[in-house]
């Protein structure tokens, strides 16, 4: 990793944003704490001069010169300006030429500019004074220049200095080692993706002992991948039988064209090898149609469609039309339908569902036999149940049923694609419902409405 | 033109402007009009055969290979009938349909698509009167839907369905073919009342189950065929000329005996 990419990286990043925002915060503190006491002293300096121009401005004439002077003498850090002038203005004693000329003779302390004599010369400093005409005429000025502030600035600094700029270098040398921390491990991380990318699926995240979230998120990465692998292998598993199912009809239609182009002689011997072909073809697309449709309905969001569908009217319809077919086939075609309850879900689709296990019902039940519809109430459920007197599924092949393409190998010569108990466990598990399958005098089908989906009316 | 045989009659089975003409004499069917169809499809090979197919049947047929150039020929040729695929390059092909109708454009409109039909949109195109249809597709699926299209039913006022000697009282449901009663079942009534809004005209059974029974789906069993049969032996007794014709490999007609 260059200089340039590390600075760049997040965690140096974020650690850089939080050095500048405490750097912040402490200047802000230190430059209140500043004007606070600067404040603070500038206030109590003009106490006392306010007090001084009192105590002197008291004193009977000859007194004032020698408490000046006092005054003066002991002002070793040269703080203190003294002035007694007369009424037009020129010096009688103390350290200032002439009255300041912006300062207004009214016993208020000002903020006024002076010059001050040095022994490097003079300068102009501004300083704290206070003025008053007194009663014999002559004016007395007292100022004194805040000379702590400097100090107290000298301090503030020192102590920023002292703190901040440590405390800052804390801050990026933290953040450097945090960022090469992570930076380290997600190489780690990264690594191991591109390779996982690359196919080899069997590829787990590293996962360090500890709790940390990193490990955390590592640990859901590879159960993620665990559940990626399974499918994966699934899918391959289905997208051979699909080719197999796919291809024995087009293998058959493909041996007709070949021996129809061959072999036939007038218009009518080619019309039936091309008819047959077609209807070969047409079986093909219709298994492409069905898988097309169970991944519509798998990808299909719950809600929408979704309505209160009277279960009964339902049933009532799918017995009308299959009542017919049912009767040439010298089935019985019973129903039992009682407090059916109304549901939420999707008309078409629960038409659907009930019109493919009857029509399988239908078709699985020798002439003669019996196929029911019922509904019953259950334990917390409403149940709808499809009974025949076919020859069931067996136990083992239960689960098998509702998988893609699964038939049973005693009907592999009934009509059918294989996909519609797969159709109807879809479209039961979009809506939350329960399919069950067992086996009484042939194969008993159920629909498990919870109480919780009913539309109480 | 077609030709199919059926009990030893052969009918000749024409496509002629907005009307399907069924005659099982040797005599062709004069052409009324030619009906203009703007086919929408971007695979040239497909369009080609549809083409040729429809100009067969005595269509004349403009095809555009793109949305943007489909959506400029539907407004400057005024097609009575817009065969459209979904999947067009760069655009839903549901999209031209939507901006017609913003145009206030009422050209009936025959989606193709490779997609299912469980969309919203495809259903709101459905209750607008038009039709979807998945690909693939049988050419004569194509066909019955086509003139489904160009010959919607007459919305009337008529309470009193009538073809040749057939009779159906939409307000007693009663049903009658001459002077003899015909008992119906209420699914029964509903799919004769279907055909004899669509006399004349060739319906399939993905039809059938789509607008008479409400099925979104093809189911393994020959359902229709089954109730069919049923309707037939009611209204077709022995004796009578037959009026409900099976159209092998394509679906049912109802026709006046002539």
């Amino acid at each position: 990793m260059n200089l340039a990419e590390f600075a760049s990286s997040s965690t140096f990043r974020a650690a850089t944003v939080a050095a500048v925002a405490l750097s912040l915060f402490v200047l802000v503190l230190f430059g209140f704490i500043y004007w606070k006491t600067d404040r603070l002293l500038v206030t109590r300096s003009d106490h006392v001069i306010a007090l001084q121009l009192q105590t002197v401005a008291a004193l009977p004439n000859e007194r004032r010169l020698d408490a000046l002077h006092l005054q003066l003498s002991q002002d070793s850090r040269d703080v203190h300006f003294i002035g007694l002038f007369r009424a037009d203005g020129s010096r009688v004693a103390g350290n200032l030429e002439r009255p300041p000329a912006t300062l207004r003779l009214d016993a208020t302390v000002q903020t006024v500019e002076i010059i001050r004599q040095r022994p490097a010369g003079p300068e102009q400093i501004t300083v704290q004074a206070i003025g008053q005409q007194l009663p014999d005429g002559e004016i007395l000025v007292i100022g004194r220049y805040v000379d702590e502030a400097i100090q107290l600035l000298m301090v503030v600094s020192q102590a920023l200095a002292l703190g901040l700029i440590p405390a800052l270098l804390l801050c990026l040398a933290l953040g450097a080692l945090l960022s090469l921390r992570a930076e380290r491990r997600i190489s780690g991380v990264n690594e191991r993706i591109q390779r996982i990318v690359a196919g080899s699926l069997h590829e787990r995240l590293p996962v360090n002992r500890g709790r940390d979230p990193f490990t955390q998120l590592a640990g859901m990465v590879n159960s993620m991948l665990d559940e990626i692998e399974t499918l994966i292998h699934a899918i391959a598993g289905v997208g051979n039988d699909i080719a197999h199912d796919l291809r024995t009809p087009l293998t058959r239609a493909r041996l007709a064209l070949e021996r129809g182009r061959n072999n036939a002689r007038t218009l009518p011997e080619l019309r039936s090898v091309v008819d047959k072909a077609i209807a070969s073809m047409d079986q093909s697309l219709a298994i492409a149609a069905a898988l097309l449709r169970l991944a519509e309905i798998e990808n299909s969001r719950r809600s929408t469609g979704f309505g209160k569908v009277a279960l009964e009217e339902l049933l009532h319809e799918v017995r009308d039309l299959y009542a017919p077919i049912a009767e040439d086939k010298g089935i019985t075609l019973r129903t039992d339908i009682v407090h059916a309850p109304i549901v939420e879900g999707d008309r078409d689709l629960l038409m659907e569902a009930v019109a493919n296990l009857v029509d399988n019902a239908v078709k699985f039940t020798p002439r003669g036999g019996q196929v029911q519809i019922t509904t019953v109430s259950g334990d917390g459920e409403s149940i709808l149940r499809i009974t025949d007197t076919g020859a069931g599924i067996s136990e083992h092949e239960r689960s098998a049923v509702l998988r893609r393409f699964y038939r049973s190998d005693a009907f592999r010569k009934t009509p059918g694609l294989g996909l519609g108990l797969t159709l109807v466990a879809t479209i039961a598990k979009l809506h939350g419902f329960r399919l069950t399958i067992f086996s009484g005098e042939g194969c008993v089908i159920e629909i498990g409405f919870p109480d919780a989906s009913e539309i109480k009316v | 033109m077609t030709e199919f045989r059926q009990n030893g009659d052969v009918f000749r089975y024409a496509t002629a402007g907005a009307h399907l003409i069924v005659s099982s004499d040797q005599t062709v069917p004069e052409i009324l009009q030619m009906t203009k169809i703007l086919l929408i499809e971007d695979d040239s090979e497909t369009a080609e055969e549809l083409v040729a197919e429809l100009t067969q049947r005595g269509f004349e047929v403009e095809h555009a290979a793109s949305g943007i150039e489909g959506l400029d020929k539907a407004r400057f040729i005024k097609p009575d009938l817009m065969i459209v695929d979904r999947m067009l390059p760069g655009m839903d092909g549901l999209t031209i349909v939507e901006a017609l109708r913003h145009d206030q454009i009422r050209t009936p409109v025959l989606i193709l698509s490779a997609l299912g039909a469980v969309d919203d949109r495809v259903r709101g195109l459905r209750m607008g009167g038009d039709d979807y249809l998945t690909k693939p597709f049988a050419i004569v699926e194509l066909v019955a839907r086509i003139e489904a299209l160009l010959r919607r039913p007459i919305e009337t006022r008529e309470t009193m369905l009538r073809v040749g000697p057939l009779e159906l009282d939409l307000i007693e449901r009663t049903a009658r073919r001459g002077e003899r009663e015909i008992e119906l079942l209420p699914r029964e009534f509903r799919l004769l009342e279907y055909m004899m809004q669509r006399n004349e005209q060739l319906l399939t059974r993905a039809m059938l189950l789509e607008e008479v029974w409400n099925y979104k789906f093809v189911p393994d069993t020959n359902l229709v065929d089954v109730h069919m049969g049923r309707l037939r032996h009611k209204v077709d007794t022995p004796g009578d000329p037959p009026m409900i014709h099976n159209v092998r490999g394509a679906g049912f007609i109802l026709r006046a005996p002539s």
